[in-house]
């Protein structure tokens, strides 16, 4: 199989579509890292991205909440609506957006500041809150990200002293407590060790009824375990996306195939 | 999207391909010696060697010894690569040709076994003549089924399933003539009953055998044709066209 | 062959041996202000010198030489007295004696040393003290003497001593003139201790006298300390908004490339380019302007128009602003972008991320900046000479008086006493042990502030670790 231009293999229209992509094409500085990408993110699902390295994967994520806004060399064709709405609108409040559409880094990245002001960062970005409406908003949040047991005696240490594991699902947390409807993770779990990346894989499967998850992975069993569909790409192209059923019994295409069976392609 | 028979022996890991040659080696080993066994029972009790008919039974313990040695690497491979799509398909349909491969060798060994009855009654035996057209038929089948697996044949695969009916029916018009035979003569009761038995035991080999070639079809295919009709199995032959 | 295996032998040593050495100058360095920096505030002995041709002196041991024009050996005597007239030259404070002239060196327990204003140091016998017409002498009267001494200036009686010279006439000399007396002969450890402590005391907190080459450094002290802490207010904002335009701002192409470069290479400038930069900018061009527009009252004294504090302060920003830049810019790229998106992807503005998030994460570069900053500016004199330092300065740049904080004012400085009382002193020996003295108390302003900051710092990060 050559690698010329493909229809992509897409098995299924979702149901109801939260993200909508349509031609999405972006560059860094005239190269190209996605090429007309069109596909549809279902609402309440886990859809999870898979890739080789540089795919553009995580590229496609940051386009999601346009973080590449705070990169001048990123030019963008395209459209992508979320909930019906054009988030490249010239209405659009950023800020907001990206508080609807959080997100999750490879790395944890919890800030220099106590557990407690950690999840609060967000609530006191919008600072609508008195204190005790807050701290409810905070321990919500970190019950959801089933670390709440683990540092409630605890929130006012540093968060640089909890282990990988929690400072990820510290992360998740944060990104909870602005009450997010959908939640981008970026290979959430690739710095983690294993019992803590089923923590993180637990989490999500718990989060899904909740809001809609978008995973990037290198990880495909993860992508397996997780995720309710799994879209391919490759080259900064859709090359297959189907339920996760489908793409890790019986992928349509060879590439897909080759990939997630770790072929030469 | 179909797979062809080079698929498993590229992957990244040459460790991995290895073991995956194995086991398509391993099940045709394993098929070979089934059919070996198949052939022999029926030619112990056309020819009445009952040395011969007692090897075939013995030797089915080499048949279990192959699944049991099939089965762990399966399972070893299932915990320790995490084999997806057609890797993971390979595996299955092995597990589950296995399963079949040893069940035929069961039957064979139970044609054996009749076979030395009917020899130590010393009667004249009636239907040996159904019995080796069906079993012509079946032994054919079964070859076309290892031979479809070796080759990830789709189409020689849903021909198999397609002849199982015929045998079916060959197996029911056997059976009528014989229960004519037992009407007609109460004496070769026990010796008909026998053939019965050997013809029952060659109809369940048809069906293994045409199971064996849904296996290959979900193989090579990933679909699964094991409740389907007469008509999608020619669609799926037109699609392979 | 060999040669190679030797040298894979010897290069560990070889780097050993050149940090040794580093260390030992740095140590001998330390050594030598320390010993004679604090050394010279120990109350010597006394000698009462008696020479072969009669005539006897009282003096303090300074050091021995070899004799300029035969063989043999000459000592250095310490003897005051500038007013005494019977001194061969008058005025000298210091008298060179050829050791085989000397016919009897004593240590009389009554000798006293009188520290006074003006004429310097009295060495010598204390006859009488004379008060409201009563008359003590001897051990009454340096009894007398030392609870005058001990009362604050003020209170002190309005009395008249007798002061001997070994080699000379009697004289009167009022009390009022004197600040301070000792009997180093007769002092026991503890109170040779003491006055010690005092003498150190005295250093800190008492202006110059004698031309420089006596008395204390206090003005020089404070104007280090206001002129670095004024620079530090100019030179932070300035730095730290020059380093978040050139790393989280701007973009990052050939010219902010150009920029950088730039700026790390300003800091190489000789400081005396700041110095006549300044002078011609600021003090000729800023200050004479100023000086028509706001105080041509007093013109045509200048105002703002000559050196001053705030000239000073704003030309040493210049200089330090590359090392404030560099080091702050430095600290904010450490930070991961990870923490950066961390933020944004929360919702939080560009502005919010910076004020949240960064700039807590930078504040130890920053105060790593300051410390560079002001390491740079206490050690510094050469722009300074052109910009307001003085000599000596009448007074401080802070005082009571409104606006409190005078920028206009000149002011001391310590590198520049140093360089000062070195040079321009008109007695050389009686500078060395000052030049000592001001050199150790430069090092140590330097080192305060810099473990000042350091210990900030390390709070900080132990703080955003734990807390």
């Amino acid at each position: 199989m050559t690698n010329a231009v493909t229809t992509p293999a897409v098995r299924f229209a979702p149901e109801h579509t939260s993200l909508c992509i349509e031609g999405l094409s972006l560059a860094y500085a005239g190269k190209p890292a996605l090429d007309e990408l069109t596909l549809d993110i279902p609402r309440h699902r886990i859809t999870a991205f898979i890739g080789p390295s540089g795919c553009g994967k995580s590229t496609l994520l940051r386009a999601l909440n346009r973080l590449h806004d705070l990169n001048p060399d990123v030019t963008r064709q395209g459209r992508i609506a979320f909930e019906g709405e054009d988030i490249h609108a010239a209405h659009t409040d950023v800020a907001e957006l990206r508080r609807r559409i959080g997100m999750v880094f490879q790395a944890p990245n919890p800030f220099p500041m106590s557990i407690y002001e950690n999840v609060a960062f967000g609530l006191r970005l919008q600072n609508r809150l008195k204190k005790r409406q807050r701290d409810d908003v905070i321990e919500w949040a970190l019950r959801s990200a089933a670390l709440w047991d683990e540092v409630k005696d605890r929130l006012h240490t540093s968060a640089w002293q909890l282990s990988g594991g929690q400072q990820q699902r510290l992360v998740i947390a944060r990104t909870l407590a602005v009450k997010p409807d959908i939640l981008l993770l970026d290979e959430p779990a690739s710095a983690l060790d294993p019992i803590s990346t089923l923590k993180i894989e637990e989490l999500m499967g718990d989060l899904k009824h909740q809001l809609t998850l978008v995973l990037v992975t290198h990880n495909m069993q993860q992508a397996a375990r997780v995720s309710d569909y799994t879209a391919f790409v490759d080259h900064g192209r859709l090359i297959e996306y189907g339920t996760t059923d489908d793409i890790f019994t019986n992928p349509r295409l060879r590439r897909t195939e080759n990939y997630i069976t770790g072929r030469m392609n | 999207m179909d797979i062809t028979r080079d698929v498993h022996s590229q992957h990244i890991s040459r460790q991995f391909n290895q073991e995956l040659e194995a086991l398509k080696t391993h099940l045709m080993a394993m098929g070979g010696l089934v059919e070996k066994q198949l052939k022999e029972a029926i030619i112990a009790l056309v020819e009445g060697d009952s040395k011969l008919a007692a090897y075939v039974r013995d030797n089915d313990e080499e048949v279990n010894a192959l699944q049991l040695q099939l089965d762990n690497e399966c399972t070893r491979i299932l915990a320790r690569r995490q084999p997806a799509a057609s890797d993971l398909r390979l595996v299955l349909a092995v597990i589950r040709a296995t399963s079949d491969l040893e069940r035929i060798g069961d039957e064979a060994s139970k044609i054996a076994r009749n076979a030395i009855t009917l020899n130590e009654s010393n009667q004249a035996v009636r239907g040996l003549i159904e019995v080796r057209h069906i079993s012509d038929h079946v032994r054919h089948m079964l070859r076309d089924a290892l031979t479809a697996f070796a080759r990830f044949d789709t189409q020689l695969a849903v021909s198999v399933v397609l002849e199982d009916e015929l045998v079916d029916s060959e197996y029911s018009s056997a059976m009528r003539s014989l229960v004519t035979f037992m009407v007609e003569d109460a004496r070769s009761l026990s010796s008909v009953l026998n053939v019965m038995w050997i013809l029952r035991a060659l109809e369940r080999v048809g069906d293994h055998a045409d199971n064996l070639a849904e296996h290959v079809v979900y193989l090579v295919k990933g679909m699964d044709i094991r409740h389907s009709d007469n008509d999608q199995l020619e669609q799926i032959n037109d699609a392979n066209r | 062959m060999n040669r190679k295996a030797a040298w894979h032998g010897l290069w560990p040593w070889l780097c050993a041996a050149s940090v040794a050495l580093s260390l030992l100058l740095l140590g001998l360095l330390l050594t030598l202000l320390l010993t004679r920096g604090l050394g010279h505030f120990w109350p010597a002995p006394l000698e009462a010198v008696t020479l072969t041709s009669g005539e006897t002196f009282a003096g303090e041991v300074i050091r021995e030489a070899e004799l300029p024009d035969r063989s043999g050996q000459e000592r250095l005597y310490f003897i005051g007295n500038r007013d005494n007239s019977a001194q061969d030259s008058h005025g000298t404070r210091f008298r060179w004696v050829s050791l085989d002239t000397i016919l009897k060196r004593e240590a009389p327990a009554q000798l006293v040393r009188l520290s006074r204003s003006p004429w310097g140091d009295f060495i010598g016998q204390l006859e009488a003290f004379e008060h409201s017409g009563q008359r003590l002498e001897d051990n009454a009267a340096w009894q007398a003497l030392s609870q005058a001494l001990a009362q604050p200036k003020n209170a002190r009686p309005n009395a008249r001593l007798t002061l001997r010279p070994l080699n000379g006439e009697a004289f009167i000399q009022p009390l009022a003139e004197v600040y301070r007396a000792s009997r180093p002969n007769a002092m026991s450890w503890l109170s040779k201790v003491r006055y010690w402590a005092d003498g150190v005391g005295r250093f800190l907190s008492q202006g110059p006298r004698a031309a420089n080459t006596g008395g204390g450094v206090w003005p020089a002290i404070f104007g280090t300390v206001v002129m670095v802490i004024v620079m530090s207010v100019i030179v932070m904002p300035f730095g730290v908004l020059a380093a978040i335009y050139l790393n989280e701002i701007a973009q990052q192409h050939r010219f902010t490339r150009l920029v950088r470069i730039g700026v790390r290479n300003l800091a190489g400038v000789p400081s005396i380019v700041y110095g006549v930069f300044g002078l011609g900018a600021f003090v000729y061009g800023i200050g004479a302007t100023v000086d028509e527009w706001f105080f041509s009252a007093s013109l045509p004294s200048p105002t703002f128009g000559t050196g001053g504090l705030l000239w000073a302060s704003l030309t040493l920003s210049l200089l330090t602003l590359p090392v404030v830049i560099v080091a702050t810019e430095e600290g904010l790229a450490r930070i991961p972008d990870a923490q950066r998106e961390g933020a944004v992807a929360l919702g939080a503005t560009r502005l919010e991320t910076l004020t949240r998030v960064v700039l807590p994460m930078a504040a130890p570069a920053m105060l790593t900046a300051l410390i560079l900053a002001v390491a740079r500016a206490a050690g510094e004199v050469a722009p300074l000479m052109l910009v307001g330092v003085a000599k000596l300065a009448p007074q401080v740049p802070v005082d009571a008086t409104f606006p409190y904080l005078h920028l206009e004012r000149k002011f001391m400085h310590l590198g520049y006493h140093l360089f000062d009382t070195a040079f321009h002193g008109d007695s050389v020996q009686a500078a060395i042990p000052l030049v000592y003295a001001t050199a150790l108390l430069l090092v140590l302003i330097v080192l305060v502030l810099n473990l000042t900051a350091i210990f900030l710092r390390h709070y900080l990060r132990r703080k955003r670790a734990t807390t």
